[in-house]
This record gives C-alpha cells, sequence and structure tokens, in this order.
C-alpha cells in the first residue's frame, strides 16, 4: 500500500471533521474521495498533504510514518479548489515555481516547463497573467504546476467545481488519461458521484468525518454496505413500506426501503409484460425529458419514486395509471444494508 | 484580480459610480464642492501660503540664515533620525504583527488588535508622561538604566520612542486587511512545492502587501515629522540636542522670533509636499499595477 491512513481523528474545536479514518490506496491508483458537502473530505486532503495536523492516528506514505513531516518535505502536489495561482506570476513563473524553489539546475527548469505547458495544452499563453485566464485554463495551469516536481503523489480539491458541465466533461477524460499517463498516485475529491464513478479506479466514500465504503465504482453502487451509501448512489427514493409492493419475502424489522430508478420498471396498461401478477398500480405525477431517456416520478402505494423509460418507447404522460414492477430494494437496519430481490424473478429462473 | 493591493484606497475609489438619482441635483453638487473647497483654502491653504511669505518676508538672505542655523540643522537631523526609526521600527513591528494576527489563531488575539490601536486612541501627552513615569528618575528600573549609561528621558532615545509610540499603527493597520483578503490559499500552493516561510513571504505574499505596505510608511513617515504631544513632553527641550523641527518651531515662536518660526515651519511644509507626492506616485503605481493583475 502506498499511501495508508490508520484511525484518523481531527477536530475542529468540538467538531469531528474526521472521525478514526482509515483506508489504504495502491500506488498508481486513482481515487475519488466522494461524500457530502461537510462530510470531512478537505479536512482528509489536507491532512496527506500535510496543511493539517491530525489529533491522532497515524498517515503513511510509501512505507513512512509522515505525521511530523512539514507539507513542503512530503513531495506532494496538491491542486486547490479555488486554484490558489500565484496572482503576481505569469503562467510559466507559476509552473517553474516549484523547480526554481527546489534549486532545480537553471538549464532543466525552462525545458521542463515547456514540456508542461504543452501537456496542458496551453501554449503561448506562457506569458498571462491568472487573470488573464479562462476557468479550464487555470485548472489546467494549476495542474502542470502541481506535476512540475514530479511528485509521487498528487491531491486534487476538487479540481472541476468550478467549470462549467462541458469542459468539466472533456477535463474529466483529459485528467483521467493525464495521470494514467503519468503513473502518479492520485486522490481527488468531489461530491458528484457521476464524477467519482467516471472517472476514478476507486471510491472512498465519506460521511460526518467517517468513512462509508471504499472499493471500485462498480462495487460501491452495486453492493453498498451501509445505509448511507445505499441512499447516496444513484437518483434513490424511500418507499413508505415495501410489504405494500408484490412478491416480496418477509425482511422481518428494518428502518428504511430504498429503490433507484434503474431498479423499477414501469409498463403501460397496452403493453405486455412478464411480471403482471407481482406488478401494482401507479400514477405518473411529473414526466421530464432528460435528452436521451424520459424520467417520471410515479406514486404508488402511497410512495413517490423516480423510473425512467426509452425514448423509442411510448411515452407517458401525467396521470396515467400505469403497472410498477420492482425488481428489488435496498433494505436498511441500523447501519446494515440488505438487497431484497423480488420472489418472482427467482421463480422464474427456477422455471427455466 | 479586484481585490487586494490597499485596503483604505480601494474602499476610497469605489465611492465614485454612484447613479444620478442618488447623487442629488447640480446646486448641491455646486453647493458641496463649494463648501469643501472654501473650507480647504481657509484651513489648509491660506495658512500654507502665511507660513512661506511670512517666512520671506525680510528677503531671502535672512530665511536661509534662519533654515541654515546650527539649531535648525540639529532639529532637522533630530527629526528625520526619529522618523527613520519609527518607519523602521513600526515596519518591521508592523509586519510581524498582522501576520500574527491573519495567519495565526491563539488566545488573546482581539486584545493584541485592541492594543495595536492603542496609540491613536490615547492622547499623545498620556504617552509622553507614561514613558516619563517608565524610564525616569521616579521609575524602579531608573538605576539599572543609570548604571548602562542609557539616557531615555531628555536624551534621544526618548524622542524616539515616542515617535514610535505615536506612529505604531499605522503600518500593521494597512496590512490586515490586504492579508486578510488575500488569504493563505497562495501560501499554502507554494509550501506544498517545497517553499520555505521566507521563500513564501518574498515571492507570494509581498507582491499582494508591497502597496500597502509603502503607503504605510508614507503615512507613517508623515505623522512621525509632525508628532509634538509626546515628544515634547519627553525632550526637556534641549537645544541643538532634543530638539525636532515642530519643538524648535514652538521655542522659536515662544521667544518673538516670528520670521525664523515661519522659515524653520516652511521646512516642514516642504517635508510634507514632498511625503504627499510620494504618496500620490505609490497610489497612482499601486492602482496601474493592481488593473493589470
Ligand atoms: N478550519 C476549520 N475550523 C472549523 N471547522 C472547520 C474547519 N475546516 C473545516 N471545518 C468543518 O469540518 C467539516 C468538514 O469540512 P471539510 O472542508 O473537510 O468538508 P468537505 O467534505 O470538503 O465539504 P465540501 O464538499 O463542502 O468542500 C465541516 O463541517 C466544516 O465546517
Ligand atoms: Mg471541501
Amino acid at each position: 500500500m502506498y499511501i495508508e491512513l490508520k484511525n484518523v481523528n481531527k477536530k475542529y474545536g468540538d467538531f469531528k471533521a474526521s472521525d478514526n479514518v482509515s483506508f489504504s490506496i495502491e500506488k498508481g491508483k486513482l481515487i475519488g474521495l466522494l461524500g457530502p458537502s461537510g462530510s470531512g473530505k478537505t479536512t482528509i486532503l489536507r491532512m496527506i498533504a500535510g496543511l493539517e495536523k491530525p489529533d491522532s492516528g497515524q498517515i503513511i506514505i510509501d512505507g513512512k510514518v509522515v505525521n511530523d513531516v512539514p507539507a513542503s518535505k512530503r513531495g506532494i502536489g496538491f491542486v486547490f479548489q479555488s486554484y490558489a495561482l500565484f496572482r503576481y506570476m505569469t503562467v510559466f513563473e507559476n509552473v517553474a515555481f516549484g523547480l526554481r524553489v527546489q534549486k532545480a539546475d537553471k538549464k532543466t527548469i525552462a525545458p521542463r516547463v515547456r514540456e508542461l505547458i504543452k501537456l496542458v495544452g496551453l501554449e503561448g499563453f506562457e506569458d498571462r497573467y491568472p487573470s488573464q485566464l479562462s476557468g479550464g485554463q487555470r485548472q489546467r495551469v494549476a495542474f502542470a504546476r502541481a506535476l512540475a516536481p514530479n511528485p509521487q503523489v498528487l491531491l486534487l480539491d476538487e479540481p472541476f467545481a468550478a467549470i462549467d458541465a462541458k469542459v468539466r466533461q472533456e477535463l474529466r477524460s483529459w485528467l483521467k488519461e493525464m495521470i494514467a499517463k503519468l503513473g502518479v498516485t492520485s486522490i481527488f475529491v468531489t461530491h458528484d458521484q457521476d464524477e467519482a464513478i467516471e472517472v476514478a479506479d476507486e471510491i472512498i466514500v465519506t460521511n460526518s468525518g467517517r468513512i462509508e465504503q471504499a472499493g471500485t465504482p462498480i462495487d460501491v453502487y452495486q453492493n453498498p454496505k451501509t445505509a448511507f451509501t445505499s441512499a447516496f448512489f444513484g437518483q434513490t427514493a424511500q418507499l413508505e413500506s415495501y410489504e405494500a409492493f408484490k412478491s416480496f419475502q418477509e425482511v422481518g424489522d428494518y428502518d428504511k426501503a430504498i429503490v433507484r430508478p434503474e431498479f423499477i420498471k414501469i409498463t403501460k396498461k397496452n403493453e405486455v409484460q412478464k411480471y403482471k401478477s407481482s406488478a401494482v398500480e401507479g400514477i405518473v405525477e411529473r414526466v421530464e425529458f432528460r435528452g436521451n431517456y424520459i424520467e417520471f416520478t410515479v406514486k404508488c402505494n402511497g410512495s413517490v419514486f423516480t423510473a425512467r423509460r426509452e425514448l423509442d418507447q411510448e411515452p407517458v404522460s401525467v396521470g396515467e395509471v400505469v403497472d410498477v414492477f420492482i425488481y428489488r430494494i435496498f433494505v436498511t437496519k441500523g447501519n446494515e444494508v440488505r438487497l431484497v430481490e423480488n420472489s418472482a424473478l427467482r421463480e422464474e429462473s427456477v422455471v427455466i | 484580480m479586484a481585490q487586494s493591493t490597499r485596503g483604505q484606497v480601494v474602499s476610497r475609489e469605489g465611492t465614485g459610480q454612484i447613479h444620478e438619482n442618488t447623487r442629488g441635483s447640480k446646486a448641491v453638487k455646486l453647493l458641496l464642492i463649494g463648501i469643501s473647497v472654501v473650507f480647504l483654502v481657509i484651513m489648509l491653504v491660506l495658512p500654507l501660503i502665511t507660513v512661506i511669505t511670512e517666512s520671506l518676508k525680510k528677503g531671502f538672505a535672512e530665511y536661509a540664515a534662519s533654515v541654515t542655523d546650527e539649531d535648525t540643522k540639529s532639529a532637522v537631523q533630530l527629526t528625520l533620525q526619529a522618523t527613520v526609526f519609527a518607519v523602521v521600527i513600526n515596519t518591521v513591528f508592523g509586519l510581524c504583527a498582522a501576520w500574527a494576527v491573519t495567519r495565526f489563531h491563539f488566545r488573546g488575539k482581539k486584545l493584541l488588535v485592541t492594543l495595536i490601536d492603542l496609540p491613536v486612541t490615547v492622547s499623545p501627552i498620556i504617552a509622553g508622561l507614561i514613558y516619563v513615569l517608565t524610564f525616569g528618575r521616579q521609575s524602579a528600573i531608573f538605576p539599572f538604566l543609570e548604571e548602562h549609561g542609557l539616557e531615555v528621558v531628555y536624551a534621544v532615545p526618548g524622542i524616539i520612542l515616542a515617535t514610535v509610540f505615536v506612529t505604531f499603527p499605522f503600518i500593521s493597520r494597512e496590512l490586515i486587511p490586504v492579508l486578510e483578503t488575500i488569504g493563505t490559499d497562495e501560501e499554502e500552493a507554494a509550501a506544498m512545492m517545497g517553499a520555505g516561510g521566507f521563500t513564501i513571504f518574498r515571492k507570494i505574499t509581498f507582491p499582494h502587501i508591497r502597496w500597502a505596505l509603502l503607503y504605510g510608511v508614507v503615512l507613517c513617515a508623515a505623522r512621525a515629522m509632525g508628532e509634538f504631544g509626546a515628544v515634547s513632553v519627553l525632550s526637556g527641550h534641549l537645544r541643538g540636542k532634543t530638539v525636532t523641527l515642530p519643538l524648535h518651531v514652538e521655542i522659536l515662536f515662544g521667544d518673538n522670533k516670528f520670521m525664523p518660526a515661519f522659515a524653520v515651519s516652511s521646512i516642514l511644509v516642504v517635508f510634507a509636499v514632498i511625503i504627499l507626492i510620494v504618496r500620490s506616485v505609490v497610489e497612482y503605481i499601486g492602482r496601474v499595477k493592481k488593473n493589470v493583475h
């Protein structure tokens, strides 16, 4: 393991910003630190960087406990949420700063800076000041600047937060490629689950200062291990009572029943369907066009949830009565979560 | 970028652009400008003209004689000496205090900020008296000072001390708001790249506070040259030794030597004009720089 946090705690006054945080990261991986606002993502990043000191616990990088190593000696590149470009320096000087500070050979500085500026696609902008750049360009300068001293670890705090949707999409793929090419172990913070799922090799989910779950995007999405993660990923909705939906086996006492749009099949009355006997009726409340699919909310057995249909399917309209079949449900009890399959699916497979 | 350089100057510029309706009619405008101009003429321009004309009344030779008189020369020297000390000491102190207040969390920060402002709220005379009590004959540390041959009261160190005291807040007060607005992001970014504290200050922080610092220095120098109250108490008025320019003017005036008093005053006026010019240049360059970045 290249980076390891062991039982790290951090308080601001009485507030626990990090609560017994432990995780480990392999060399060369791109990790997404994902969680709601205020869940302690930045705090974790700043402690790894050395900008904040943990109250207890160990931070280990490359086999060494670095708790007492100052930020300037950790050899970590950091891309700030606000970019924190040096306003009084040109793009060139910003990128060159780390090399100059480390007294790199004068002759090697200029070629290295040129190389990085080329890498991030900002040739011709060397002599501009940060205020003369667009948000996306600033982000790239911040990235080049952090990479210039050849860090072993790169930390990025919400690198795309201040950038508009289209450019963000481009920058995401660009960043993923770039980091794969350089092979630098990286952690990026985000509160956008799509971003984390799309970019990260592995996702660490934070909530109220704790680590909820860590794993590959598929793993954390498909197999949530805690009540929080099961409700966090996807466009989830809570059912009033899952017993009202047909052919689910009894699970006994539970707190919440959670569904995602992909757990739900909506069939119009005039369409054929496989699980007619296990479906219940619902009323369409709202229909929204989402570009490549139709999203709508259905009220059914007193619960309201979101479902989807493809564009090539016959459209549904508001007020229409439709059949609702639920494939599976996450059922939580305390912090435990369990996936409950509709038994109609099992009967099917037994028959075949 | 919009935020930055000099807190004071920035806010002053900001008041220029108001909508016609809120600004009021032309008559109001003329009236307000008129009042300001008349006030300035009566309060400032007339006295300044008087100083110049009075000092030149008996011809230039007499003027030159009073200005180059030994006592005057020593007063100029002492004033400049006290000013240089005040500026240097308060620059160092101001940077330390502003840095501490904006970059660290500690107990008693509010108290420190309040104490920094004390010299502007306490009358200079009282400040002078406090120093007389602290370092004078009746003080507990006087024997120690005497033993080591340190004279404070009625000596040059006392003058410098008093000048430093009254100009205490000027530089830190200019720096604190600027350091607050720039935040710590850039400094942290520099630290992450391996820069040490001094490099960070020199390369990252200093460019942000440069003009505020210079502006503070100008204000500090102006105030130091004109200081009268605290210095008067600590000086003892030993001619040629502990008399600064303002004290010298007072002594001459008290001896009914009006022409020389005005002549010496004109030196202070010249200093003031130089400082005003420097200040305007600093403001101007600061503004131009700010627009570039
Ligand atoms: N310097 C500080 N002093 C006091 N409280 C702080 C400080 N820094 C962070 N906190 C608190 O710690 C908690 C976690 O903050 P942190 O910045 O790590 O959240 P985050 O997950 O990065 O959130 P966001 O997504 O909004 O950036 C927040 O509730 C915040 O108010
Ligand atoms: Mg954050």
